[in-house]
């Protein structure tokens, strides 16, 4: 269901949402957006944070021999691409992984879709920010504040006013007409195995992982025993120890890893699980300090090969 | 809830946001830093996690018949001063030595080389001896400032980029992407280093040359410069002298003759000198491969005299930029942790030493201090009774770690604060346990001169304390030092101790810092240095001859090996062998060898072979790679397990005092 809120509205809603969660939400410190604890709606700030917020489900490295009772939370602010991320990864692991499922159990993100596409981002190439999967939507039409709600969530809405689905396909018809979309449809069935994109992209790249750790949909970690703990912690497939064997990675050249990322985001992840594990968010390219672009591996011309 | 600080590893001195909550731990690079923009390399991505082992030194400890026991804090600092206290007393304060850590802030380096001067003594010194202290000389020589002359941000304007003995995408990766970047867009990449860089890979011209012919290479290229007339005369003639003794010296080097002892084609060379004189600015970047030889100052200079020559300093996209190992090694010879240095670069014997004087309420001493290697050698003589180690790890780091056990062994006293058992801490009488640059408060200034602060953002384990309450307690006991009350309270002394920190304080540096030198000349701080004049006035040409290094090859000792870091470890490993993903990538000790020595010698990868120079040996894997020419084999220093520094002789630079580390003769043993 859809509702009309004003700003009003939001910090009563988001006060009904603090008697249930603690409160997270997009803060700027020194410019940059950030996650924190948040005790009302005004303290939140609109606009692109500085990293997605995967560590509210996946932390960095935590000891799996304990399993701790998780708090429920609410994250206002999230971004629609990254959110998006939580959707496509859920394929793979939710259910699975017994961390990852109690806390997305547990959590509830607010997303803000944005209202234009931000730079570098693609976004519109995956449908945009106006997302048909989320717990609580909040678009903005001008002042108004336009909120979807899943079932769930509805019961906080008591009394808000109600409308239909007209809005929300007004702002996503305006956010796909100013945006470039991309083709990625039939990327797995156009991609080259031995494309010159692989080796041209090993002989900048410096191996810093941060196209692994911007993601909203890599979810790798590697284990190891630590004390009385075992710990996982987030890897990166671009380094050589990733998932290595006892004849060491079978990727042996960087060259290698890198296409492996990109088949895995662009062709095997759509053949097993129908989707493609990428939202358009651009964060890899972003924080790549040599940048390299996943647009190019989305828009290059393989054919001419 | 989390903080803005500084990456804990190499020199770039990356701003990054660290967040901690009770379910959640960040680390991303902080988007409006100047240094890095938000980028981050591996080791601030996947570094940290040494802050939360469980082997981190928590409380302090003291030997007793080969064990260590706990200790109070209050014990360890009344016997640590005690026994500094009788020693200083009985043998004179000569008879201890203090080293500092290009790991520690601003403030530590300061407060350990003031209680070093304290009392009585000017044997400070620290790592900075073995990386760049002919920096520091060469350049205040021949500029006036041991410094880098532009800024990481001033990269953009750079047409070509001279990368000479850095390893710059995996030492300073952030630096080496943002040479990538800049490449990509057209601009041209002269690379020269003995091994293959991933840099070479993108370079317009690659001078693969023999590791200790620096000079050699460098007056060729100079001499070709001078030959085709593509020195910047106008500016030889308005900021300089002593072109016409460089003149004469370079006029002998011509690439041709110089071949025999480069190993680069004079074409080549006439390539490089092209670029670097006529494809303007040019930017002069530099590391180890410059500096750790017996050369080392004259190396220096050498690439100074390159720059003055093209004109390539004091405007936006030229400098030279000697790219600093340490977060801190600027910051800790800024403050004077050097036996010759005082804050400020102040010489012990320039009879400039009242204002120290006058701040520290007692007079400063003006007799030679020793140097790091030094200091070893005068305990194992028996000269120098007793060392204060702080954050160092000297018996893997530094060269001849033969002489550095004797040395060590024979001290009446060792006194080490760090923030694990290191190597050498397992042979001190007392061990102080620090908290590490995440949980404490201070500043670094990082390889572009850029005053950071950093923030506390964990808490200490168990009773580990700040480097710089340590120092202050331990001083305030032996000498009556300061009872300073925060690093703050520190750094404004460090203000009134050296003008070109003077305008700086903790609310204006934060959170992207700002470069010295910043006074009421520069309330802003500095961009580019030399812009209009020197410091010394003119900059000086110093022409320098080519010498051959220490070590030669012989029939027995047939090959040369240079040692130097990988991409994943740092230094001798103390932080990053104990970060899971770092040690998972390189877990264990490798000598490089070039694919065709390899079959030559019927060597297999991985297999075990010994590496011996003519001052030890030790057992190591094979890694074969094409990436080393014939000849040369590249041993990384970070492993205690083959501690490639047992084969570095004592050869020092006779002007800075740094070892060979990159040129030593040694056989292979299949």
């Amino acid at each position: 269901m859809n509702y009309i809120l004003t700003d009003e509205d939001m910090k009563i809603l988001f006060s009904r949402i603090k008697e249930e969660y603690d409160t997270y939400g997009t803060v700027e410190k020194e410019g940059d957006i950030v996650y924190e604890k948040v005790d009302g709606f005004e303290s939140i700030t609109f606009g692109r944070s500085r990293y997605a917020p995967k560590e509210f489900l996946i932390e960095r490295n935590e000891n799996v021999l304990n399993l701790p009772v998780q708090q429920k939370k609410a994250v206002f602010g999230v971004m629609s691409c990254d959110l998006k991320g939580f959707y496509v990864m859920d394929k793979q692991i939710l259910g699975k992984d017994p961390f990852y499922t109690q806390r997305r159990q547990n959590t509830l993100f607010v997303n803000f879709p944005c209202n234009v596409e931000c730079e570098g981002g693609f976004c519109s190439s995956f449908g945009g920010p106006l997302l048909d999967e989320f717990q609580i939507q909040v678009a903005r039409d001008g002042d108004d504040f336009i909120v979807s709600a899943s079932k769930e969530y509805e019961h906080l809405f008591d009394g808000f006013r109600k409308t239909g689905d007209e809005q929300i396909r007004k702002l996503r018809k305006n956010f796909l007409k100013n945006a470039k979309q991309l083709p990625v449809e039939g990327i797995e069935n156009r991609i080259k195995w031995d494309s010159k994109l692989w080796k041209k992209y090993s002989s900048v790249c410096i191996s810093c992982g941060a196209c692994n750790y911007s993601c909203p949909t890599c979810y790798c970690f590697d284990l190891f025993d630590q004390d009385d703990g075992r710990i996982r912690e987030w890897d990166s497939c671009i380094l050589s120890g990733f998932t290595s064997t006892s004849a060491g990675n079978v990727r042996k050249e960087l060259d290698e890893r890198l296409r492996q990322r990109f088949y895995h985001k662009f062709v095997y992840y759509r053949k097993s699980q129908g989707e493609y594990l990428c939202t358009g968010c651009n964060r890899c390219t972003e924080d790549c300090p040599v940048d390299i672009d996943i647009k190019e591996v989305v828009t290059h011309d393989y054919s001419s090969e | 809830m989390g903080d803005i600080t500084v990456c804990p590893y190499c020199g770039t001195g990356c701003q990054m946001i660290l967040e901690i909550g009770e379910s959640s731990q960040r680390v991303v690079g902080y988007s409006r830093s100047p240094v890095n923009s938000g980028k981050l390399c591996i080791k601030g991505y996947s570094g940290l996690t040494y802050n939360f082992s469980s082997e981190r030194l928590k409380y302090p400890l003291m030997k007793e018949n080969g064990e260590f026991r706990q200790i109070s804090w209050e014990q360890a600092l009344e016997i640590s001063v005690s026994k500094l206290g009788d020693i200083s007393r009985k043998y004179g304060p000569d008879s201890i030595a203090f080293q500092s850590s290009a790991k520690c802030t601003n403030e530590e380096n300061y407060l350990m080389q003031k209680l070093a001067r304290m009392v009585g003594t000017n044997n400070i010194d620290h790592c900075a001896r073995s990386c760049h202290s002919p920096t520091a000389i060469g350049l205040i020589n021949t500029i006036g400032a041991g410094a880098a002359t532009g800024s990481i941000a001033s990269l953009e304007d750079t047409e070509t980029f001279f990368v000479i003995g850095t390893n710059t995408t995996e030492q300073h990766p952030i630096i080496g992407a943002k040479i990538i970047k800049e490449v990509k867009k057209g601009k041209n990449l002269v690379v020269a280093d003995p091994r293959r860089i991933q840099l070479a890979g993108l370079a317009s011209v690659f001078l693969q040359f023999r590791p200790g012919s620096d000079v050699a290479l460098l007056n060729s290229i100079m001499n070709v410069i001078v030959e085709n007339g593509w020195e910047d005369a106008d500016f030889i003639n308005s900021r300089t002298e002593g072109f016409s003794s460089l003149k004469k010296t370079v006029s002998k080097y011509s690439p041709k003759v110089m071949e025999g002892i480069t190993g680069i084609e004079p074409e080549k060379v006439y390539r490089a000198a092209e670029m670097i004189g006529n494809a303007k600015p040019t930017a002069i970047l530099y590391a180890m491969g410059i500096t750790q030889h017996i050369h080392g100052t004259e190396n220096v200079m050498n690439v100074s005299n390159l720059a003055l020559l093209t004109g390539n300093v004091g405007k936006r996209g030229s400098g030279i930029f000697p790219l600093r190992g340490q977060n801190n090694v600027q910051g800790s010879s800024d403050m004077g942790a050097l036996s010759e240095f005082y804050p400020g670069y102040v010489r012990y014997d320039s009879g400039k030493l009242n204002n120290f004087s006058r701040i520290w309420g007692k007079e400063a001493p003006t007799q030679k201090g020793l140097s790091l290697s030094e200091m070893f050698e005068a305990a194992a003589e028996g000269k120098v009774k007793a060392i204060y180690i702080m954050g160092e790890n000297p018996l893997i780091t530094e060269a001849s770690t033969q002489t550095v056990e004797r040395g060590i062994d024979n001290l009446e006293f060792l006194l080490v604060q760090d923030i694990f058992m290191t190597m050498t801490a397992g042979h001190a009488d007392i061990v102080l346990p620090a908290a590490s640059s995440l949980e404490k408060e201070g500043t670094f200034t990082n390889t572009e001169r850029r005053i950071q602060l950093i923030k506390r953002i964990y808490s200490p384990p168990g009773e580990a304390r700040p480097d710089w309450w340590i120092i202050k307690e331990i001083g305030r006991r032996l000498v009556g030092m300061d009872d300073y009350s925060s690093p703050e309270d520190i750094f404004s002394e460090i203000g009134r101790a050296i003008y070109n920190y003077s305008g700086a304080t903790y609310s204006n540096i934060y959170p992207i810092g700002k470069q010295w030198p910043i006074n009421t000349d520069n309330p802003d701080g500095t961009e580019i240095l030399h812009s209009k004049s020197f410091p010394i006035g003119r900059g000086k040409f110093i022409p320098v001859e080519y010498g051959p290094p220490a070590e030669q090859t012989d029939d027995e000792y047939d090959f040369i090996m240079t040692t130097g870091r990988n991409y994943f470890h740092f230094h001798s490993g103390t932080m990053s062998r104990r970060t899971d993903i770092l040690e998972r990538e390189s877990p264990e000790p490798y000598a490089e060898i070039n694919t065709n020595d390899s079959r030559r010698l019927n060597i297999k990868e991985r297999q075990i072979i010994t590496v011996e120079s003519r001052h030890g040996s030790i057992k190591i894997r094979a890694k074969v790679t094409s990436k080393i020419p014939e000849g040369i084999v590249f041993i990384p220093f970070h492993f205690s397990e083959a501690r490639v520094n047992e084969l570095v002789g004592e050869n020092y630079d006779p002007i800075s005092k740094i070892p060979e580390f990159k040129v030593v003769a040694v056989k292979v043993i299949p």
